[in-house]
């Protein structure tokens, strides 16, 4: 029984995922183009290329942190939809630190940096949690709509207050460049030892790790700990919870502003790992695609390092749709609906069969020979 | 002062009037989905596919039907609406068939029904156009005048070129809230909403009610979409809605989940947003102005303005069987 379980558990995304392949091949075919050719390229482009391995370690590395931000305010029942917004501001809170601060070592602006990034997500996370906990304002929509206000913020910020001086007059509009001393190291020396070289070997740098390390604590603290065991409560009963001694708010407070902390760092990647300026343009939509990185990792932050994975990959494999097999690359981004529509309806068939072998197992008479050992005793 | 009296001109009443109609549209929509115990976020995704299918369906008939089109030109926008309506019930379907079938959470649903729309509308306008985001231009309905309001100077901005959209959709407001408060469909579509096992125990078919409300909110949602498109902007072009999907949401609540209120709400939005859309000297950058419905639709979910009372089996599947 347990094995299979087990088994379960890895079956059921490898079924969404065959699922959501198999509606994207007929929207192939609807086009007129050939699935397998669509997918080969996929495969060939965006797995079978070096440079294509570090271009997916870049991309997932955004993905980690929001999908993890996702997940964690996901585990506490909690409907975190404005990491988009909270990581708008934490780029900023970011920038802001880093372009303002000179003179410093690294090893003291960085991490003021970072932690700038963190409080700037938590700032916007906390006027919906508190809204939801004091008047009851459902998350959900008071979450959207801080995205867009963040959105309405950022641009106010880097067009109006904080331009660059030097770039007035030019169609740039971003904030002055930070020091080395608040940039991300690259992981390129690193990488270039174990033989990967190519144009994106410079992108990937030491955030990735450092996101990695974040869900392996997060993994831990959510499994292992009284805290996680406490959020677990919370989400599966607040009634229970509470009546045994805890507290219900303040464990979705928690829990909802660590998210906004970890939502706060996902535009660092970019910001401090790469460009080394806030730009206008800076990449959009990374926190809606944590969403869905957290639904198919079930909220598990070891399975949210996977997802991200996984959508590095169709992200990179789509330029490759695009160029190579003369099919819009929007495809791939069906394709990733359609996974996360079938997955959500996946796990839920799931967990309903596992209940309901659980409960047959339950009602099961026991074994003969136990009831007579019982009744001997 | 001067500021004022620009905040309440007749020509910015008229704006406002203009653009309450697509949050009151999906608003309505939505007072269906949830009357009948679904809650539907995917409202914004599905209004989407009323912005691009309006367009198309516009478009398409147009260029098919250039002789008919030419002795009645309402023709093609009408086109355009029906197609966004279809797509709006088609799209809502696979929300209703995830969560009143499959019983997934509704707010996952919706949400993922979102990320497909995003996907979706660029693919099909890829099909359709052959550019990611934009449609080419589409034609409006013939627009309305009042026939003896029109001839006095003052009263011009509000009498004269109605979209014929508007009255349809304020009838539509007088006929929901007549169907949920009189028929049968409406008392049922309730009742499934409060109390889905009481309704159950009555003989009505709860799964087969809440997809109804869930398909009706979809062309709600879709025609919503298309009064976008096809007699706002004249063409569809990416990221058209705005949030207008969660607005509409908002609004719905603010209206206590009934149609009526619905309108007061939406046309609350409806005035920051025509606030936002014309220049109105405000010591106040142009950025926050944008944002001003959605900084008032989260004062009105906390509750400052009133509390609201929602359908008690708002959001919870059901299913016959206890687990």
């Amino acid at each position: 029984m347990k094995w299979r379980l087990f088994a379960l558990q890895f079956a059921t995304p490898l079924l969404a995922i065959l699922f959501g392949v198999l509606i994207a091949s007929i929207i192939v075919l609807a086009i007129g183009q050939n699935p397998l050719d669509v997918f080969g390229v996929l495969i060939r482009f965006g797995l079978l290329r070096s440079d294509s391995l570090l271009s997916i370690l870049f991309k997932a590395t955004p993905l980690i942190f929001a999908g993890l931000a996702v997940a964690l305010s996901f585990r506490a029942a909690l409907w975190n939809i404005g990491v988009e917004g909270q990581f708008y501001i934490g780029a900023f809170t970011a920038a802001y630190i880093g372009f303002t601060l000179k003179g410093l070592p690294i090893f003291i602006h960085l991490p003021l940096t970072i932690l700038a990034a963190a409080a700037g997500g938590m700032a916007w996370a906390l006027i919906p949690i508190v809204l939801k906990l004091r008047r009851g304002a459902h998350e959900v929509i008071t979450t959207i709509m801080m995205n867009y206000i963040a959105a309405a913020l950022i641009l106010y910020l880097i067009a109006d207050v904080f331009r660059d001086p030097s770039q007035v007059g030019t169609p740039r509009v971003r904030t002055p460049e930070f020091p080395p001393s608040a940039r991300v190291p690259s992981m390129g020396p690193l990488l270039e030892l174990f033989g990967l070289t190519g144009p994106d070997a410079n992108k990937v740098n030491w955030l990735l790790p450092f996101g990695l390390v974040l869900c392996v604590v997060f993994a831990i603290v959510l499994s292992r700990t009284r805290f996680g065991y406490e959020v677990r409560a919370v989400a599966f009963s607040p009634l229970a919870a509470e009546a045994a001694g805890i507290p219900n708010a303040r464990i979705q407070f928690l829990m909802f502003m660590l998210s906004g902390a970890v939502a706060g760092l996902v535009g660092l990647n970019d910001v401090l790992g790469f460009f080394g300026y806030l730009d206008i343009d800076f990449p959009k939509g990374l926190g809606f695609l944590g969403i869905s990185v957290a639904l198919l990792a079930k909220n598990n932050p070891l399975g949210v390092i996977l997802a991200a994975l996984l959508f590095g990959f169709l992200d990179r494999g789509a330029q490759g749709v695009q160029f190579f097999a003369r099919t819009p690359k929007e495809v791939i981004v069906i394709l990733q609906a359609l996974i996360i529509l079938a997955i959500v309806v996946a796990y839920e068939l799931m967990t309903r069969y596992v209940r309901k072998q659980r409960k047959r197992e339950a009602e099961r008479p026991p074994p003969a020979a136990t009831v007579a050992a019982e009744a001997g005793r | 002062m001067e500021t004022l009296v620009s905040l309440l001109t007749l020509a910015l009443i008229a704006s406002a009037i203009r653009v309450t109609m697509p949050i009151l549209l999906a608003a309505l929509g939505a007072v269906y989905s949830e009357r009948g115990g679904v809650i539907n976020i995917g409202l914004e995704g599905i209004m989407i596919m009323g912005t691009l299918f309006g367009a198309v369906g516009d478009y398409v008939f147009a260029q098919r039907f250039p002789g008919l089109v030419e002795s009645v030109p309402d023709l093609a926008p009408a086109a355009g609406v029906l197609v966004a309506i279809l797509a709006g019930v088609l799209f809502a379907l696979i929300h209703a068939v995830v969560t009143v079938t499959f019983r997934v959470d509704q707010i996952i649903s919706g949400v993922a029904l979102n990320l497909l729309a995003v996907g979706a509308a660029r693919f099909l306008n890829i099909l359709f156009f052959e550019v990611s985001t934009q449609s080419p231009g589409v034609s409006g309905f013939t627009p309305l005048n009042i026939p003896i309001l029109k001839d006095i100077p003052a009263l011009e901005p509000i009498a004269t070129s109605i979209s014929p959209m508007i009255p349809a959709a304020l009838l539509l407001v007088l006929i929901s809230h007549w169907v949920l408060l009189r028929t049968r469909f409406g008392l049922r579509l309730r009742a499934v909403g409060e109390h889905p096992l009481a309704a159950d125990t009555l003989g009505i078919n709860v799964i087969r009610t809440r997809y109804a409300g869930v398909m009706i909110s979809g062309a709600f949602a879709g025609m919503a979409g298309a009064y976008l498109a096809i007699e706002q902007a004249h063409l569809y072009f990416e990221g058209m809605t705005q949030g207008r999907g969660f607005i509409a949401l908002a609004a719905m609540i603010f209206g206590n989940w009934w149609p009526l209120g619905a309108l007061g709400a939406s046309a609350l939005f409806g005035y920051f947003d025509a606030l936002s859309l014309r220049v109105v000297r405000l010591p106040v950058p142009s950025q926050f102005i944008n944002v001003l419905p959605h900084i008032v639709s989260i004062l009105v979910l906390a509750g400052f303005v009133r509390r609201a009372q929602p359908p008690a089996a708002d959001g919870i599947p059901y299913s016959k069987e206890e687990e």
